[in-house]
């Protein structure tokens, strides 16, 4: 603080301070609490609770019946104390049913149907897919872009890159979609050399694959992943391969001793982003399966919210993402030696 | 600049690979676009039925498509209005704070960016209906910015990463207030970064789904709309927007080129 107000003089420093202060609690902290406090409490379904109450009813207007026909006093008396005693019961019971208690514990995660989790172990393996997919087809073009080529093209093949990506997300999706569709151009060209019979619906079904999904997500995400790697590559001194080739190495062996080595960093950046991307998606699952193919766990977590208007239950399924996609940045800045500071680049 | 590193034979795979790659980024768009000027009532291009501009002219007469538009200008001014200062003041701070506090403060200022965007957009809707204020335009301009300042902030601190502190020093021993030094030497000299941290941030949230289909409530963006659509079936009229994202980024894109394959002055 001392250096800040040095720097920009007080008044400046306070109000940089002061939009940082807000930025952090009312933007990042304070929603991420509230969405896993969220996680961690339910409320009992009301259910059982309505049931009771209307039985204790049907029990007080027995009761009323049996004192208004009884002459006995005492008896009365006492049929009038059991009456006021179900009452009680009842009137608490009704605040209850109002006001379900809420119930704190790990039971939003721990009650995930075997389906849920099955659904959330595959979304992260074609997550991991998509990436692995995704690193062996922008590696080359990276290598290209950053190395194998003059300037000119560099820069030409680089708005090549930006153009799609510039482009809606979603209506990239939407161009596979149409590509890919029952009636969409692959089946028609199809349709055209009477491979397949479009008339009687007998199409090939592209969007009940989940390979559909993987191909519009690698379109989707692909600059994350190319990026990176050529951020990287540009500072790598062409005299080591020069000097690699001269001295006899094979091209697959410069690549594998000389270029991925120095790639490193950015084969990192590039599959953490590729990974969060894709298992975050909903968007191209959303579309292109439209409920045909198997479910990704963003559909998931977006039918808890707005559903089953389980905010809860849809709460702890994002933190089970968060925590995964956290994990695996963690797992690959240590895997590879990167700082966080060479991802945000 | 040698790039004769490749032998003949590999660099024909590279062009050939190269020529596949653009082929699957641009294939798509061009289908896309084609199939709206098809006359078929869904978008398709190998069945034509002749050319026509009938969808642009349903696309003129879409009220909620057009209001989506206006929804998206709207989100991403707002976005704009949060993200810059925010970011500003996040780099500010940053490069002035020592390598140990600053390095904790970094990682939670950059930690929105690989958040993935649902949860972005899950934990805005949980927060401000703590408040009472529902999904919304409000909330998506919130939680958009919550990961668009991150973006903000690095452009911010690349930028002052090349700063010459002398020039500030000097103006404070000449006796000038800091104040003064911060409106007329530390801003006009951070002005390009914001006039380019705002389009990028304008751009994120234009295009911005994944976060504002959980924010956004009872309310609707251009993005949210036509993704809603899609459940329904295609329809020719998504395609007319899709013709104008090309036809608008082509535009920038080819004038990018020409202005930057122009040979600079040495």
């Amino acid at each position: 603080m001392g250096s800040l107000a040095r720097a920009y003089g007080r008044p400046l420093a306070l109000t940089l301070t002061a939009i940082l202060v807000l930025w952090i609690l009312a933007l990042i902290l304070v929603p991420l609490g509230a969405m896993v406090q969220q996680s961690l409490w339910w409320k009992d379904s009301a259910g059982d609770v309505s049931l009771t109450i209307d039985r204790l009813y049907n029990d007080i207007a027995t009761l009323q019946l049996d004192a208004g026909n009884t002459t006995d006093a005492g008896k009365k008396a006492a049929l009038d104390a059991e009456i006021a005693t179900k009452q009680g019961e009842a009137t608490a019971l009704e605040a209850k049913e109002l006001n379900p208690g809420k119930q704190w514990g790990l039971d939003n995660f721990t009650r995930m149907s075997s389906l849920h989790l099955y659904i959330f172990v595959r979304t992260i393996l074609y997550a991991l897919m998509v990436t692995a997919l995704a690193l062996i087809v922008c590696y080359p073009v990276a290598y290209v872009v950053a190395l194998a080529s003059g300037p000119r093209k560099a820069i030409i093949l680089t708005v090549a890159l930006i153009v799609p990506y510039a482009i809606n997300e979603l209506l990239r999706v939407y161009a596979w979609l149409m590509i890919l569709d029952y009636r969409g151009v692959i089946n028609g060209v199809l349709g055209w050399f009477g491979v397949v019979d479009l008339d009687n619906r007998g199409w090939i079904p592209f969007l009940e694959n989940p390979s559909a999904v993987f191909l519009a997500m690698i379109y989707t995400y692909v600059l994350f992943m190319v990026f990176p790697i050529v951020n990287t590559l540009e500072t790598l001194d062409r005299n080591q391969i020069e000097a690699a080739r001269d001295l006899g190495a094979s091209t697959a062996r410069i690549h594998r001793r000389v270029i991925i080595p120095h790639a490193k960093p950015g084969i990192a950046v590039g599959c953490i982003m590729t990974f969060m991307l894709s298992a975050g998606s909903y968007s191209v699952p959303a579309i292109m399966t439209r409920g045909q193919g198997g479910d990704w766990f963003s559909q998931l977590v977006y039918r808890q919210f707005f559903e089953s208007n389980n905010w809860n239950m849809g709460s702890a399924y994002a933190v089970s993402l968060l925590v995964v996609c956290t994990a695996f940045i963690l797992l690959m800045m240590r895997f590879f030696g990167v700082g966080l500071r060479d991802i945000a680049k | 600049m040698s790039t004769a590193t490749d032998s003949p034979g590999a660099r024909l795979i590279l062009n050939i690979y190269i020529g596949l790659f653009v082929l699957y980024l641009f294939l798509p768009l061009a289908v896309m676009s084609a199939a709206a000027f098809n006359s078929f009532d869904y978008p398709s291009v190998t069945q034509w039925r002749g050319f026509t501009l009938k969808w642009f002219v349903a696309l003129a007469n879409d009220q909620r498509l057009l209001q989506g538009l206006v929804n998206s200008v709207l989100v991403a001014l707002g976005v704009i209005v949060v993200s810059i200062p925010a970011g500003l003041s996040g780099a500010l701070i940053l490069t002035r704070l020592g390598q140990r506090s600053g390095t904790v403060l970094y990682s939670v200022l950059v930690s929105p960016v690989l958040t993935p965007g649902i949860i972005l957009g899950i934990s805005s809707l949980i927060f401000w209906r703590e408040f009472g204020v529902p999904g919304g335009l409000f909330v998506a301009v919130m939680a958009q910015s919550s990961f668009i300042a991150s973006y903000a902030m690095l452009l911010f601190l690349a930028r002052l990463q090349r700063q010459d502190r002398t020039l500030e020093e000097a103006a404070l021993d000449l006796g000038a207030s800091h104040t003064l030094v911060f409106r007329r030497i530390t801003l006009p000299f951070l002005a390009p970064t914001a006039f380019t941290a705002a389009v990028v941030a304008f751009l994120q949230s234009f295009e911005n789904y994944n976060t504002t289909v959980f924010a956004i409530g009872g309310e609707w963006t251009l993005v949210t709309e036509i993704a809603s659509r899609l459940r329904f079936g295609l329809s020719p009229v998504i395609n007319v927007v899709g013709v104008i994202f090309v036809v608008l980024t082509l535009l920038a894109a080819t004038t990018y080129v020409l202005l930057k394959g122009k040979p600079k002055r040495a």
